[in-house]
């Protein structure tokens, strides 16, 4: 009796182990997981609830490429690129086409209409009409004109191949330079590894410069000194990652800062000394690799951001 | 015809025309074919490469293995399959394309808080990248070869943020040129091929006068 129930217990267990060993044979799966892999996505989908913006509108644009946006007192929408302008009104309608030559990187528009354009290494001014007003000479072979502000009759050109801030009156002559390094000062010079430098004129009268290598703005007076500085470098949301950035800036309500980044496209909005305030737009919400997400702010405090990917206007407003 | 002397010319004219002709067709015939092996299939996929006398086979054998970086997805298998421990994989860094930046994407990790050399702020699982001062706001980082495992991390890390400068390499220093290689084998995005001998490298942003590139 006892050598039955042994031989039993044996029996079952063979058929236990046997069991295991099928199992494992014929049904587990490899482990084909990667302990290298690098998955950038959560950094594209992170924070997307955490948006406080929402795009309401989306313009059409029937240029070929888009480079830059502006906005002018009255509300009007402008945005440039390869041979030609277009003009939008408020409501998003295409009010009119300017035929130019050659591509238009950057706009701006004074407080009487005329709008300037950064054509690589020089400036032109059209009116309205689409006649061109005046040309201004090269600023040089390296020049890369990334942004135009007009104030009264001073102009700010920023000058990405040559690392520089032009001042300039209206009729194109050099008044000053700002941003050169110099340690004397305090000055500590532009690093900008790709073409992507903004400038921007504060309610205050001041002139705020992306210093993209450095992740930093910079606050100048006209005639060029350095007032304040505040920089935020990290990937994670509440600063500027990559190399570079931010790529392009707006200023809402006159004292906030809207910026763009290219890398990890997500556009944000800082306080005056740079304290991180809120998400507009998340990663997710555009093509990744895209670069120049040129912004604007109309009369309604709307947040104008140009995708040259998609080829649209995006307007985003805050949610209800 | 006018005599037996022009007869005779013309013959001899036609039969060596016809002698090139055919010469040709069976030229092009086999190199279709895979020049003069039997078997008709390319070196890369012949078992017998190693040890055949052709001389298709010894001109594959002057070849090497190597890695386009613009094909690379830097999915992270080369670290796991060379046959080779560490592998023969190894990041570059071209420095002719690299940014010097402080905040940089190949060195740190994205979630990272504080911009430092810190082991927990590093995205290489090696610590095989160091980051020098040079000056401000700029910092070199060069690579620990005997440490890198090839596991791409850095590279993508920089082609996402940065200008791209951290690429992927089949040293072949280390690289035992294995007639079917492994890691080619299991590349999802086929980015091995066999490159001649004299020109064994692919780096990207970077030229010289034989056309290929120099580890940096």
């Amino acid at each position: 009796m006892k050598q039955k129930i042994i031989i039993i217990s044996a029996i079952i267990l063979l058929f236990t182990l046997v069991a295991f060993m099928a199992k494992d044979f014929f049904f587990s799966k490899p482990d084909n997981t990667n302990p290298y892999a690098f998955d950038l996505n959560n950094i594209r989908t992170a924070d997307t609830a955490k948006a406080v913006y929402t795009e309401t509108q989306q313009i059409k644009t029937t240029l070929e490429e888009i480079h830059g946006i502006a906005t002018d007192n009255s509300g009007k929408i402008y945005i440039s690129g390869k041979d030609g302008i277009e003009v939008f009104d408020p409501s998003g309608k295409s009010s009119s086409k300017l035929k130019i030559a050659g591509i238009a990187q950057s706009i701006s528009v004074s407080g009487n209409g005329d709008i300037f354009l950064g054509m690589q290494d020089h400036i032109e001014i059209w009116n309205t009409s689409g006649k061109q007003a005046s040309k201004w000479a090269s600023f040089g072979p390296d020049a890369v004109i990334t942004s135009i502000a007009v104030k009264g009759n001073d102009v700010f050109i920023a000058d990405a191949g040559q690392k520089v801030v032009y001042r300039c009156d209206l009729k194109g002559n050099l008044i000053n330079k700002i941003g050169l390094k110099d340690p004397a000062t305090g000055v500590p010079g532009f690093i900008i590894p790709s073409p992507y430098f903004d400038l921007g004129i504060s309610k205050d009268g001041n002139l705020w410069v992306v210093n993209p290598g450095r992740h930093s703005f910079e606050k100048y007076t006209f005639d060029g000194a350095l007032i304040t500085t505040w920089n935020k470098a990290s990937m994670s949301m509440e600063g500027f990652c990559g190399c570079c950035n931010p790529s392009n800036f707006a200023f809402l309500n006159d004292s906030l800062f809207v910026t763009s980044e290219k890398a990890v496209e997500r556009v944000k909005i800082y306080n005056t000394d740079g304290t991180f305030l809120s998400i507009v737009a998340t990663p997710d919400q555009f093509e990744a690799g895209t670069k120049g997400l040129d912004l604007a702010v109309d009369k309604k405090s709307r947040i104008l951001v140009l995708d040259p990917v998609k080829m649209l206007i995006r307007i985003f407003e805050p949610k209800k | 015809m006018q005599n037996r002397r022009d007869f005779l010319n013309l013959l001899c004219r036609g039969t060596i025309l016809t002698g090139l002709a055919a010469t040709t067709g069976v030229l092009a015939f086999r190199s279709v074919k895979g020049g003069n092996c039997e078997l008709g299939t390319s070196c890369n996929n012949c078992k017998k490469s190693d040890s055949c006398d052709l001389p298709e086979a010894a001109l594959f054998r002057q070849t090497v293995w190597q890695l386009d970086p613009t094909k690379c997805i830097q999915c992270g298998r080369c670290a796991e399959n060379c046959v080779m421990s560490p592998s023969a994989v190894k990041v570059t860094h071209v420095y002719a394309m690299c940014g010097y930046c402080d905040l940089c994407g190949g060195y740190l990790k994205p979630d990272t808080k504080n911009i430092s050399t810190a082991a927990e702020n590093q995205l290489c699982p090696t610590s095989a990248i160091k980051r020098k001062f040079v000056e401000d706001p700029f910092y070199q980082y060069t690579i620990d070869e005997p440490l890198c495992i090839g596991c791409a991390k850095c590279v993508k890390g920089c082609g996402a943020f940065g200008n791209g400068s951290l690429q992927l390499q089949v040293r072949h220093d280390r690289c035992v040129n294995c007639n079917e290689c492994s890691i080619a084998r299991n590349c999802p995005s086929e980015a091995f091929s066999r490159v001649p001998a004299n020109k064994p490298y692919l780096l990207q942003g970077i030229e010289n006068k034989n056309g290929a590139g120099k580890i940096g």
